[in-house]
């Protein structure tokens, strides 16, 4: 199967500014595979690179099997889904979806066959002689994504083609896009910072911070296993706890104000200052001093009632203020809910998290020290 | 009058009365001028009744005296040529200039906006001795009076061309390039196209000026057959004109007028309203 990328140490450098800082990843033929992070995270710039606007400073980036970094764009077997789409103004959809045609050799009839085949999968038959400007975001968005497929790439790239869509749009578009890619079975590279979007859409995903990946891997290993207090932070809603390790007869306790828990997941090798995190849906909220271990009591400071669930915000003994939420299963509350009242939590040791620290941003002089290696001239 | 200036509601008035009395101030003299073309008999400064006798009589108008025709038909000429040249030769120099990053680039772009602001009487005299002293087999005459309005509407073409390109931004041409397109491809079938209106827009100004262009012109003419509408208005006005000046001029100012108002009307059609008003602008 083709389709597949490799990343190695790739690292791309404005200047002082170190973009993209030696990534390496694996971008499996025929998946889904998301780059997320905050803005400034280098996952446009890693793309771009893969689709050739941009030549790493130094890196290798393997197109199944063989090094495309320093092949110009147009000889690469990638297409691009742009944030804008741009859509060239002067042609209508036809003249945009037939335009990448030119470069493959085949028949006049040939090409009119595949333009009408791939704008009967985006939905568009019937808009060839429209100019993009009379078609809607949603219907721009189609065409570039056909424009793209209709070249059958190796490798789609997408660069937040859903960004400029409104909320409703988007979630259709998600699924279509989704469905059209599990259809076709080209490999997505997908880049967003949207989490739901990622969580959504995704067979794997890499999360990025300061140039750097986080962690990668499929949507609920990275959501179920973060390993990073970034990682925790940046996917879902985590409890983050300040907390002191040390090895308890060959478990891991965590110290955390003045009681201690034993966590099981993460990190449990590490020592000493850690960050602990444990996900909202994972505390088990009881009445005030329910016996056992790894519980600790709180204050209710606000309950939200969500419908399907309670979000409860309690502050406790430490100071530190942890988020819980309690599904409305039908059965009557054990605890009161309301402001002020006692409650106990509990942390299971399989729902507690020992999280490796956050690489810190890079700075000018670690870009320095390390070697980099120039690009060869092409 | 002071109560009316006052208007203590709405915008102050004196800015309304002041933009009132300059645009009369501005628009009267020519729109006597003008009226003068139109004079039926031969005085410039006495109304003597409505007659076309100054554009096409038979005797002494713009159609029929030889030496308007010939100094109109060699403003046409030299019009053409400076379109026909500067326009290619700025699109080119605006494209290689908005790819021109790293070091020089910065000077170059400012050395390219220099004939907008050199005193043009310093480069017809720069010009004159260049064509007499470095490249005397030129000489005066036709090709350098060419030479030399290419020289200066070359950066209007270029200011022009460049705004329109960085506002297209470099994304159309990744797109192309990304979808197959070799760099030629990316020109010709991406740019160039997106660049129309631009292209048409400094074109008509690039008419313009050469149309009106007086100094430049002057210092690098030859003889007699070198003459533009603009000498021959400033060699007569002082010896003794008849309204067929008057006529003359008041064609050359059509000329001007129309070729701007379509490149404006095209500009607009394709461009957004903010590019078009840059351009509106650069009408001087």
């Amino acid at each position: 199967m083709q389709g597949e990328i490799r990343l190695e140490e790739l690292t791309k450098s404005f200047g002082e500014v170190v973009a993209v800082d030696g990534v390496d990843l694996r971008m499996p033929p025929g998946e889904f595979f998301t780059m997320l992070g905050p803005s400034g995270c280098g996952k446009t710039t890693t793309l771009r690179m893969i689709a050739g606007f941009e030549r790493p400073t130094s890196g290798r980036i393997m197109l199944d099997g063989s090094d495309v970094a320093q092949v110009p764009p147009h000889r690469r077997s990638v297409n691009t889904v742009f944030q804008s789409y741009a859509l060239f103004p002067h042609l209508d959809v036809a003249g945009n979806v037939a335009f990448g045609l030119k470069y493959q050799k085949l028949t006049k009839e040939e090409k009119r066959r595949k333009v009408k085949g791939i704008l009967d999968l985006v939905r568009l038959s019937g808009f060839e002689q429209r100019k993009p400007e009379q078609l809607s975001g949603g219907q721009q968005q189609r065409v570039a994504l056909a424009r793209a497929l209709v070249l059958t790439p190796r490798v789609l790239l997408l660069d937040e083609p859903l960004g400029a869509l409104d909320a409703r749009l988007r979630k259709d578009l998600q699924v279509e896009l989704k469905a059209i890619q599990a259809d076709i079975g080209v490999t997505f590279v997908f880049v967003t910072h949207d989490q739901e979007e990622a969580l959504t859409m995704s067979d794997r995903i890499a999360l990025m911070n300061h140039g750097r990946v986080e962690q990668a891997g499929s949507p609920r290993e990275i959501y179920e296993g973060p390993e990073t207090e970034f990682v925790a932070d940046f996917l879902g809603v985590s409890n983050l706890l300040h907390a002191e390790a040390s090895a308890d007869g060959g478990v891991c306790s965590l110290r955390i104000g003045e009681r201690t828990f034993r966590a099981e997941q993460g990190d449990t090798g590490a020592r000493g200052e850690v960050k602990a995190m444990i996900r909202p849906e994972r505390i088990g909220l009881e009445p005030h001093d329910t016996p056992g271990d790894n519980r600790m009591p709180g204050l209710v400071e606000r309950a939200v009632f969500l419908g399907g669930a309670h979000e409860v915000h309690v502050r406790v003994v430490g100071g530190e203020l942890l988020k819980a939420t309690v599904s409305n299963d039908g059965k009557p509350l054990t605890f009161a809910l309301e402001e002020g009242s006692a409650v106990g939590l509990h942390l299971p040791p399989d729902g507690l998290r020992v999280l490796a620290p956050s690489q810190p941003p890079p700075s000018a002089e670690d870009a320095a020290e390390r070697p980099v290696r120039t690009a060869p001239s092409m | 009058m002071i109560n009316w200036l006052r208007n203590p509601w709405g915008k102050p008035r004196w800015l309304k009365l002041i933009t009132i009395v300059y645009i009369l101030w501005s628009i009267v003299p020519v729109a006597i001028a003008i009226l003068f073309a139109f004079n039926a008999g031969r005085s410039r400064t006495t109304w003597q009744g409505f007659s076309f006798r100054w554009f096409t009589g038979a005797s002494g108008s713009v159609l029929h005296d030889p030496q308007y025709q010939g100094a109109l038909k060699h403003t046409l000429i030299l019009a053409v040529i400076c379109v026909a040249v500067a326009t290619p030769l700025g699109v080119a120099l605006a494209l290689g200039l908005q790819r021109w990053r790293g070091p020089g680039g910065g000077t170059v772009n400012t050395v390219m906006l220099l004939p907008l602001v050199t005193p043009e009487i310093v480069m017809g005299v720069a010009l004159l001795l260049l064509f007499l002293r470095v490249f005397p087999e030129i000489g005066l005459g036709t090709p350098a009076q060419a030479i030399g309005q290419v020289t200066f509407t070359l950066s209007y073409v270029v200011v022009i061309v460049r705004g329109r390109l960085t506002s297209i931004g470099p994304e159309y041409e990744e797109a192309a390039a990304d979808l197959g397109a070799p760099p030629h491809d990316q020109l010709f079938r991406v740019v160039l196209p997106l660049l129309i209106p631009a292209i048409i827009a400094s074109a008509a100004v690039a008419f313009a000026l050469s149309i009106d262009d007086f100094v430049v012109t002057q210092y690098l003419s030859g003889n007699a057959s070198t003459t533009t509408v603009s000498m021959l208005l400033y060699a007569s006005a002082r010896g003794a004109p008849t309204p067929a000046l008057n006529a003359i001029a008041t064609v050359a100012l059509l000329i001007t007028l129309a070729t701007l108002t379509l490149a404006f009307l095209v500009y607009r059609r394709f461009a957004s309203g903010r590019e078009a008003a840059a351009v509106a602008a650069l009408d001087i």
